[in-house]
């Protein structure tokens, strides 16, 4: 039996000791938001994802989303499962309370999205689309949109998607053809198809707010042509009751790989009735607000599956009795020891383990940064922190995603044959964490936001608020002998980036290409960079704490895991410095005839 | 024999004529400005005098130093006329009014000098009808000297001759207006317009028809009618509300009248209702409440445009115009992109052009002058027939005959040709008998152009060269974007003084941007300070203080020639050459404060150095530093070359030259000069006044700032300016050297870029070109 207990524990050090989580209730807006309410807010979310929506994930995924008579039927306990969760408060959690949300921080609503998609992916999805609608409206609508739509996805009584992609366009959506006629009411009839729209199509509220990219009449081409739209399923009545069905439907379900219990639905829109969304043309904006909300979200996908596929690899490798420790014989009494003992898999589950750890470091600092941004009363610090949002966002997306599918692997690896049958579920975590490194923009998308948008956005400024800190702390602590084995791989690490963005700004500046070749190892060093100096901050937050202080070893077992991720995971930074430097000749001359 | 001119009177102290006297003054002539007898006061005299103080208080500035100022002589006609008697040139910028110059010219002929000539600015009178009545003599002497607005900064001079001007007179104007005054002078026969303005005029009247007729935007004709032609990017509308759009009507209706018949001037003059009902309401340009681009502050500075269909203000908007994107940098393929833009393009640039070919053998038998009159007087980076080689002749033929235009005989004889080419490495242009002739520099020119077109780089990387300029000299041009300094121009510097050392005999420093150079990178700067990147930040700025000791303490001269801005550490490597010969409009200035640093390339260095040795002033260890102080901290900038001789930016061996085309000539003189028996310069000793001279100047800092004048991150700056001018920790006992306060220099620079309000400063000037006041 797959087994999930949220980590509280990490949770609380990454955001009371590392991130100044008590500094959240001195901002403005966030002051309810104490020690107090934080871990009660943590406590029910633990209790909700272990034992409600945990227990759904593998007959979830065993039993997947059915199409019937053009509705969509979502597998066996997921509405009961959704109701409870709706009645809990947690469609709401980090909404505007001018809406009935409860306004809570984004570093507390991270952690709940990462316990939640450790214990089930797939449900998340449909309370995550929802959230990413309520944003787009609540930047962009006008107030009669905001006030006939907010309160009914906050307290989660509707849904919501985001419809983007269609069959001819996906990363490219300057190419769309979906069409918006004006009527004389001032709404507008949508016609055209869109695909790979999750939740587009369910049985778990009365209704589905579909926000819609689509071309007016005689739009630029390109993405200075594509408008925003709020098409409902059922129309609402002029009391906000739903009224009659609109003329959008799902018209089939796609069969995926994992979040098998997530519906992918392909809609149609013939003359759906929608009302236009901010100004004409001007939707990209309001679909890049969501979307970056949503790639922080989807960072955290990969965290919380990786950190599922961990705990189940951890307590398999102590069940497991396979050969001896090559050091000799741990476990005399049995007829084999632990696979615990053996380094390949104390490799595999130390990787795992800083993997986990270190990401969780990095979406906290993002979304604690983010907090900053959104009610630091200070214009100036909203600014650098939105500049550091705007940097990290990129990178948490992909490096998390990418890390998490590498931590699941390791999960399967552990398990060895067990791990590729499926009762032990951990080839689903591997299968669910694959999608995360492809949507919200594919990973080499992101590497392309943050080589050619980021990086060079106001002659580096946005690079500043991470690389002064960074500069900073190394600077400061490069004296300190226990420190030593931390700051000094950091300062290398960090030195390696330091060049390698140099030399992808210089480079990018004549050829761009150059840069984008460069661009996904770019992205990971960076990540890795910036994973080291959270390990640094986090082994010197843990040195006090050795010895008496420490009963449970968790401050132990932080500083051991740091030494580890320097000496073992950190060096991969040499190599990726390596292959950014080389540039990209070898693949741009490869003849294109010869693949 | 071409008779010196060194006394001038100019009659009319209108804008122009005031102006014109102004500029004579800045040549270091002594001038006679008259007007007419003031009606009200005592001082009879006073519209010449107010003339003159007015022009003290305009921007952009018609005088380059107040030296200049004095030396104009203001006075009335009715009193003073007596005075052109001993003037050798006599400029009438009267009224445009015939009986009134012709009446003025009989008073003149009465009192001036024999030898004298007599100019008119006259924009619309033909030479003929101006001397009709006048004695032989006079109509020898005489010749029409045609200044652009404003005539200290337009290069261009138009002057013409009639058919009894003797030769001298003409060859002694032109000699006066290219040596004295700097002017560019095409000559032009006596047709309306001359060159210039008759396809100018022309330009911007089509201009306006069809985008009125068209249903543009003015922002978008503008967009359209600009950059992608090479043209200011103010455009048609802009362009016009700087001239004033009530002198239009005036200079078209005297050009429609005087012109042909069948001139194809007639049919793009066009009423349009819109331009002529704001001219009636008074929207003259930016001189009145507006033009076709307006400040509205009632409603608290909103920019506004016109709409041309309505005549109604509303407010501005950028530019929508993808057809620019769209057309690449190909103007023809703008020229003939389908949709409004497209074509509202062609039918302004491809009648302009058509027009153009239409002049040679009618306003000028030499394309060359034509393009030359449109690039100095309407400031084209290049001139209609350089645009149509560009296009390409049968190309830009083959348009026209599209469009229904005439096709000049001139096109006719380029078919298959361009009027440009190279032969030899020698420039050749194409003329009326369709044969090429060799585009030869005037004596006292040397245009470095002309020599990269002949050859090859001594030395060159990606941001300087080194040339051959001849005769032993070698030039160090900046290459780089805005002629921005970077490790590979420090590089470059380096590696050319031991090859200037074994090969040539000095060196001059020398470009042909429209700035000489507007300092350091600061995007490489900014983008390595936010990488904090803090190691190869110090090593560029220690590497600029190493190449620029490497000039001053070279075995051969250096001298650097600047022109246009010469800021940050452009104005430091030119505080390091051992004598500079400037062009006149050079303006100079340690500027660092502005982005929030310290002048780190020796600037300060240098500065302290001069402000010590300067005899002028008084003695001490305090009195320098202190001056030096108030120059940078306030990143002052000089207004001309004789402005920045007074802030010792120049020193007064340094030279100025008039002229920009003979700027790199007159540099490479002085560079031989001095190389007849040059000795490296001694290294100063500094005695500085240390921490006290330190509190002093954060004193003057404090007072600003508590009169608001400072703010909190100027305070900061001028804080590290104090610790470099005064020394650092040192006493007045103790002699800096040179490293030690380069050493200074580095120290606080370094600080200083780690600031945020400096990073903010750095950003802000790159985003909007404006310093930040944090």
């Amino acid at each position: 039996m797959p087994i999930y207990k949220a980590p509280l524990r990490d949770m609380r050090f990454v955001l009371y000791e590392l991130m100044d989580g008590d500094g959240l209730a001195a901002l403005p807006g966030l002051e309810t938001f104490d020690r107090t309410l934080t871990d009660a807010i943590l406590d029910e979310a633990a209790r909700l994802c272990e034992t409600v929506l945990f227990p759904l994930n593998r007959s979830g995924d065993e039993e997947g989303c059915r199409f019937e008579n053009g509705t969509v039927a979502t597998p066996a306990g997921f509405a009961e499962a959704y109701r409870l969760f709706r009645d809990g408060g947690w469609t709401s959690l980090a909404c505007d309370p001018a809406y009935g949300g409860q306004g809570a921080p984004a570093t507390v609503a991270t952690l709940f999205q990462e316990m939640m998609c450790s214990a089930n992916l797939s449900f998340g999805t449909y309370p995550g689309l929802s959230h990413g609608a309520y944003v787009a409206l609540h930047g962009y609508a006008s107030d009669d949109i905001k006030a006939l739509y907010l309160p009914k996805l906050v307290d989660g009584t509707w849904s919501g998607t985001m419809c983007l992609t269609e069959p001819h366009c996906g990363t490219d959506l300057g190419l769309i053809r979906t069409s918006a006629e004006p009527r004389e009411d001032g709404s507008y009839a949508l016609f055209g198809t869109k695909i790979f729209i999750s939740a587009g199509e369910h049985d778990l509220t009365e209704n589905i707010v579909h926000l819609v990219l689509a071309r007016l009449p005689g739009a630029p081409k390109g993405t200075a042509g594509i408008s925003l739209f709020v098409v409902p399923k059922v129309l609402p009545a002029e009391d906000g009751r739903p009224g009659l069905r609109n003329a959008v439907a799902c018209g089939s379900l796609e069969h995926k790989m994992g979040i098998r219990a997530s519906a992918t639905c392909l809609m149609n829109f013939d003359g759906a009735t929608g009302w236009l969304v901010g100004e004409p043309h001007k939707g990209m904006r309001a679909m890049f607000a969501m979307m970056n909300a949503e790639r922080l979200a989807v960072g955290v996908q990969g965290l919380g599956l990786g950190e599922v596929s961990y705990q189940n690899a951890v307590a398999y490798a102590r069940d497991r009795l396979q050969g001896r420790s090559l050091a000799g014989t741990k476990a005399p009494d049995r007829p084999a020891d632990p696979i615990l003992v053996h380094p390949d898999v104390r490799r595999m589950l130390l990787t795992a383990r800083a993997h986990v750890e270190g990401c969780r470091a990095l979406a906290l600092w993002a979304a604690r940064v983010l907090d900053d941004a959104l009610h630091h009363p200070d214009p100036a610090e909203r600014q650098a922190a939105d500049d550091f949002v705007q940097l990290v966002t990129p990178v948490v997306k992909a490096l998390l995603t990418d890390l998490g599918f590498e931590t699941t692997n390791l999960g399967v690896q552990v398990f060895g044959g067990h791990g590729y049958i499926r009762e032990h579920g951990q080839e689903q975590h591997v299968r669910d964490a694959r999608i995360a490194q492809i949507y919200e923009g594919t990973n080499g998308i992101q590497a392309l936001d943050l080589v050619g948008r980021k990086m060079p956005a106001h002659a580096g400024r946005y690079l500043r608020r991470f690389f002064h800190p960074v500069a900073g702390y190394i600077e400061a602590k490069s004296a300190d002998p226990e420190l030593a084995a931390f700051v000094g791989p950091l300062a290398k690490a960090f030195g390696r980036l330091q060049q390698a963005t140099a030399t992808i700004a210089r480079r990018g500046l004549s050829r761009p290409e150059e840069a984008g070749a460069a661009a996904s190892e770019y992205l990971h060093l960076f990540g890795l960079t910036a994973l080291a100096y959270l390990w640094a901050r986090m082994a010197e937050v843990s040195l006090p704490h050795l010895g008496a202080a420490d009963p449970d070893g968790f401050y132990r077992a932080k500083v051991a895991t740091a030494r580890f991720y320097m000496e073992r995971i950190l060096p991969r930074t040499g190599a990726l410095a390596a292959q950014i430097m080389a540039g990209g000749r070898t693949m741009m001359d490869f003849e294109d005839a010869a693949f | 024999m071409v008779e010196d001119i060194r006394r001038v009177a100019v009659i009319g102290a209108g804008v122009m004529g005031a102006s014109i006297a102004a500029h004579v003054a800045n040549a270091g002539l002594p001038v006679v400005l008259l007007d007419i007898v003031a009606k009200d006061g005592d001082d009879r005299s006073a519209i010449a005098r107010g003339a003159i103080e007015r022009m003290l208080k305009t921007e952009p500035a018609p005088f380059m130093s107040k030296a200049a100022a004095r030396l104009v002589t203001p006075g009335n006609i009715d009193d003073d006329l007596g005075l052109i008697a001993d003037c050798d040139l006599i400029v009438e910028a009267v009224v445009e009014r015939l009986d009134v110059k012709q009446a003025l010219y009989e008073r003149i002929d009465a009192l001036r000098k024999p030898t004298s000539i007599v100019s008119s600015n006259t924009s619309t009178i033909p030479l003929g009808r101006l001397v009709e009545s006048q004695s032989a003599a006079f109509r020898r002497d005489f010749v029409i000297t045609h200044f652009f607005n404003p005539p200290r900064y337009m290069r261009l001079l138009e002057v013409v001759g009639g058919p009894d001007t003797r030769a001298d007179a003409l060859d002694a104007v032109t000699a006066f207006a290219d040596l004295a005054l700097g002017k560019s002078v095409v000559r032009c026969k006596d047709r309306p317009g001359f060159i210039a303005n008759r396809l100018g005029i022309f330009w911007l009247a089509v201009g306006v028809a069809e985008a009125a007729e068209r249903g543009l935007a003015v922002e978008d004709a503008d967009a359209l009618i600009g950059r992608p032609f090479g043209i200011p990017k103010t455009g048609i509308f802009a362009l016009i509300d700087l001239v004033g759009l009530d002198l239009m009507p005036h200079v078209i209706g005297s050009m429609a009248g005087a012109l042909a018949p069948d001139d194809l001037f007639h049919r793009v003059n066009r009423p349009v209702a819109t331009v002529e009902a704001m001219i009636r309401a008074g929207y003259t340009g930016r001189k009145g409440k507006g033009g076709f681009y307006r400040l509205n502050r009632e409603r608290g500075k909103v920019k506004e445009a016109v709409d041309l269909a309505t005549g109604d203000y509303r407010p501005e908007r950028p530019a929508r115009v993808p057809a620019i994107e769209e057309a690449g940098r190909s103007m023809e393929a703008l020229m003939r992109h389908p949709g409004q833009h497209g074509r509202y393009a062609r039918a302004v640039m491809a009648a302009t052009l058509a027009y153009a070919a239409l002049l040679v053998g009618d306003a000028s038998d030499e394309v060359d002058a034509i393009d030359e009159a449109m690039r100095l007087g309407y400031n084209w980076k290049e001139g209609p027939f350089e645009l149509i080689d560009r296009i390409g002749v049968d190309r830009f033929t083959a348009l026209i005959v599209e469009d229904g235009l005439p096709v000049a005989p001139i096109l006719r004889t380029a078919a298959g040709r361009s009027f440009y080419r190279v032969e030899g490495g020698i420039r050749q242009v194409l003329g009326l008998d369709g044969t090429y002739r060799d585009l030869v520099r005037p004596a006292g020119v040397i245009m470095l152009a002309d020599v990269k077109r002949a050859g090859e780089p001594v030395l060159k990387n990606g941001s300087a060269a080194l040339w051959d300029v001849g005769d032993g000299v070698a030039c160090l041009e900046f290459t780089g974007k805005m002629n921005t300094l970077d490790p590979d121009v420090m590089d470059l510097i380096v590696r050319a003084v031991p090859v200037v050392a074994e090969r040539f005999r000095a060196l001059v420093i020398y470009n042909e941007g429209s700035n000489f150079s507007v300092g350091a990178n600061l995007g490489l700067a900014l983008f390595a300070a936010n990488i904090a990147a803090w190691g190869e930040i110090e090593k560029l700025v220690a590497a600029g203080q190493e190449a620029f000791k490497a000039l001053k303490y070279a075995p051969f001269p250096v001298v650097g020639a600047p022109s246009g801005m010469a800021l940050g550490g452009g104005c430091e490597i030119l505080l390091h050459c051992h004598a500079v010969q400037a062009h006149a409009e050079t303006y100079m200035g340690l500027v660092e404060a502005g982005v929030g640093v310290v002048p780190g390339w020796g600037g300060c260095k240098e500065m302290l150095a001069r402000w010590q040795a300067t005899p002028k002033h008084p003695r001490g260890p305090m009195p320098g530093p202190m001056k030096v102080f108030e120059i940078v901290s306030t990143a002052t900038v000089s207004k001309s070359a004789a402005d920045a001789g007074d802030l010792l930016y120049l020193r007064p061996r340094d030279g100025i030259t008039m002229n920009r085309y003979r700027l790199l000539a007159d540099a490479k003189a002085m560079a031989l000069r001095l190389a007849e028996d040059f000795a490296t310069p001694v290294p100063p000793d500094y005695i500085l006044p240390g921490p006290s001279g330190r509190v002093a100047m954060e004193m003057a800092v404090a007072q600003y700032a508590r009169l608001g004048k400072a703010t909190p991150h100027d305070a900061v700056v001028a804080g590290g300016l104090a610790e470099v001018l005064s020394g650092g920790d040192t006493d007045l006992l103790q002699p800096l050297g040179e490293d030690d306060v380069l050493a200074l220099e580095r120290r606080v620079f370094m600080r200083l870029l780690r600031t945020p309000g400096t990073l903010a400063r750095v950003e802000h000037m790159l985003e909007t070109g404006k310093p930040l006041r944090n």
